[in-house]
């Protein structure tokens, strides 16, 4: 598993503006970024190079930051591939909780980060179905 | 129909009721409740020291923590063995306001609720239904009291359920409706959704509204959907005052009609407690002239009014009180429910997750109050999910319906983002219309 950011946000205009503005003025860059539609209030969940860094200084700045866990897994690019991942975890009766890709563009092969209930498990089931799971993704 | 002769006496006759009434009162709370004995011989008054009713002025204030520090019963002047009711509203902070009322009492109650059913156009032919939520509330009970005792037909539907209402309404025939006014006008629009026509339709002609003001736009609202011809009138009270019956509108609408027999009104700077001349705007402070079990003396109400004695067109010479045009505290009153910021506050305190900083605000959306709250979410472990938010912002507004009894909209926002004040905070918004004046 891997650990990811993730920032309460409001539903207002430039609300994810100010989170990225502290990332910038810190130097930190992101490799990930996911967030949904929600009416009131949303979840910003980030995947960035300095994690602990990051989570510092967005505290200092008044966010409200929670390191969560997600997996990570490497995909081979070719069609039909997340297909076999999400069949893998629904006949694990896996539940997602959410998931998203990774933006990085010099790496070769796509990444995938997503949540579950049961995280240990759904690791277990991917690398014993042969699908890369990734631990570490970002320097600490 | 003026339901009692001392509605239309004289001034001089008035006068010489209410002496009497003050001086017997007087007596009777400083020998029977401690701590009015108490205040009084701080003021070094004794109760034959009320010599004219210019004496009321020196009198201490009674105010609602009163009620709090002497709770339940310590301001009773009888053993609650002789109370033959028991009512309570919220209080300001924790404890209740308890009010009790002795055979007595309930006679006089009734007779000032008659009074202002009897105001407002109400006669022994009527069917009335009760939109009020029976319970603890003095309302409800009030006004069914006044109603049976007028020789109507009461029935009471109690509130919620708004299409059964509207079936009790068409099928009973009802000619007059007890609401607060905001209930009402939903009341109408239901009906109109329901393919109804309340002009048409359904037979009520008067409206007895109470518990929270009605403003003039909300009284034109009343005849659009009601009717030209509909009677919409409303009355004031407190259940430290009994409850309603204190005072209501006649037909013409020119002010609230106090029954002076039993209340003695006073409006005071507020600021500085001084009496102010009749015509003049302040807080309303009532002394409770006929209240055996729980005596009132100069209570102060909060409610900011004027006073008219000038007699009235209606034939009634009683004072009047200008239609309420604010509170000189923080109380709102949502759907009818009194709210106090500090109950809020106390409600939310108690939640670790959120901060200490919050903001009300108060709208009214289809004629219905509603109140949304914002608080600052604090704690970082509840960002797991959208879910675990959701149950926190659950959490929230079930922790303020039990103690209010009221439905909140709670918004989490980010902490930092609320305002800060220094000095007096400016926590609510209240986004309802201002009361407007009737003459």
């Amino acid at each position: 598993m891997v650990k990811q950011l993730s920032v309460f946000v409001e539903n207002e205009v430039g609300s994810l503006a100010k989170v990225t503005r502290v990332l910038r003025e810190n130097n930190i860059s992101i490799r990930a970024i996911a967030s949904f539609d929600s009416p009131e209030f949303g979840i910003l969940r980030l995947m960035v190079d300095k994690t602990g860094e990051a989570k510092r200084v967005l505290t200092e700045n008044g966010f409200i930051v929670k390191l969560t866990d997600v997996v990570a897994i490497e995909l081979v690019d070719k069609p039909g591939e997340l297909d076999r991942v999400m069949w893998i975890l629904a006949d694990a009766r896996l539940e997602i909780n959410y998931i998203y890709s990774f933006v990085l563009r010099g790496q070769s092969e796509p990444l995938m980060l997503m949540n579950l209930d049961r995280m240990e498990e759904a690791e277990k089931v991917l690398m014993e179905n042969g699908v890369m799971v990734t631990e570490k993704l970002t320097q600490e | 129909m003026i339901w009692a002769k001392e509605e239309t006496c004289t001034r001089a006759e008035m006068e010489e009721i209410q002496l009497a009434r003050l001086k017997e009162q007087v007596t009777w709370a400083y020998e029977k409740v401690a701590p009015y004995r108490s205040k009084m011989e701080e003021a070094r008054l004794r109760p034959e020291h009320i010599k004219s009713l210019a004496d009321l002025k020196n009198l201490p204030f009674t105010v609602k923590k009163d009620f709090r520090d002497h709770y339940p019963y310590g301001l009773f002047a009888v053993p609650v063995d002789d109370m033959v009711r028991i009512h309570a509203s919220s209080g300001t902070t924790g404890k209740p306001t308890v009010v009790g009322y002795t055979k007595e009492d309930m006679a006089n109650w009734t007779e000032t609720v008659t009074r202002v059913a009897a105001l407002g156009g109400a006669t022994s032919h009527d069917i009335a239904q009760i939109c009020f939520g029976y319970g603890m509330f003095t309302g409800a009970l009030g006004l069914h009291y006044g109603l049976e005792n007028l020789g109507a037909a009461v029935a009471p539907t109690s509130s919620g359920n708004t299409e059964k209402q509207l079936m009790y309404m068409k099928d009973f025939g009802t000619t007059l409706l007890v609401a607060t006014p905001s209930y009402a006008l939903h009341m109408g629009e239901v009906a109109r959704k329901m393919g109804l026509d309340p002009q048409k339709d359904l037979k009520v002609k008067i409206g007895l509204f109470g518990g929270e003001g009605m403003t003039e736009p909300m009284r034109q609202e009343m005849y659009k959907l009601w009717g030209d011809d509909f009677k919409a009138t409303q009355n004031y009270g407190m259940s430290e005052l009994n409850g309603p019956g204190l005072s209501g509108e006649c037909l013409e609408l020119c002010g609230m009609h106090i029954h002076e027999d039993h209340f003695i009104p006073e409006v005071i700077n507020p600021e500085t407690g001084e009496v102010l001349p009749a015509g003049e705007k302040g807080e309303l402070v009532i002394t409770c002239l006929t209240k055996k079990g729980l005596p009132m003396i100069r209570y102060r109400t909060r409610d900011i009014t004027r006073l008219f004695y000038e007699p009235c067109k209606c034939g009634r010479t009683t004072c009047r009180m200008e239609n309420l045009s604010g509170r000189s505290d923080d109380m709102l009153i949502i759907r009818g429910v009194n709210v106090f910021p500090t109950q809020i506050e106390e409600v939310l305190l108690r939640i670790p997750e959120i901060g200490p900083h919050y903001e009300i605000i108060v709208e009214r959306i289809n004629h219905l109050d509603t109140m949304s709250i914002k608080v600052e979410l604090v704690d970082e472990s509840q960002l797991e999910s959208y879910g675990q938010l959701n149950d926190l912002a659950k959490k929230v507004r079930g922790n303020l319906k039990s103690v209010l009894g009221l439905d909140a909209d709670i918004k989490l926002v980010a902490p930092g983002t609320l305002k800060r004040f220094e000095g007096k905070a400016k926590r609510v918004t209240d986004l309802r219309k201002e009361l407007g004046l009737n003459c």
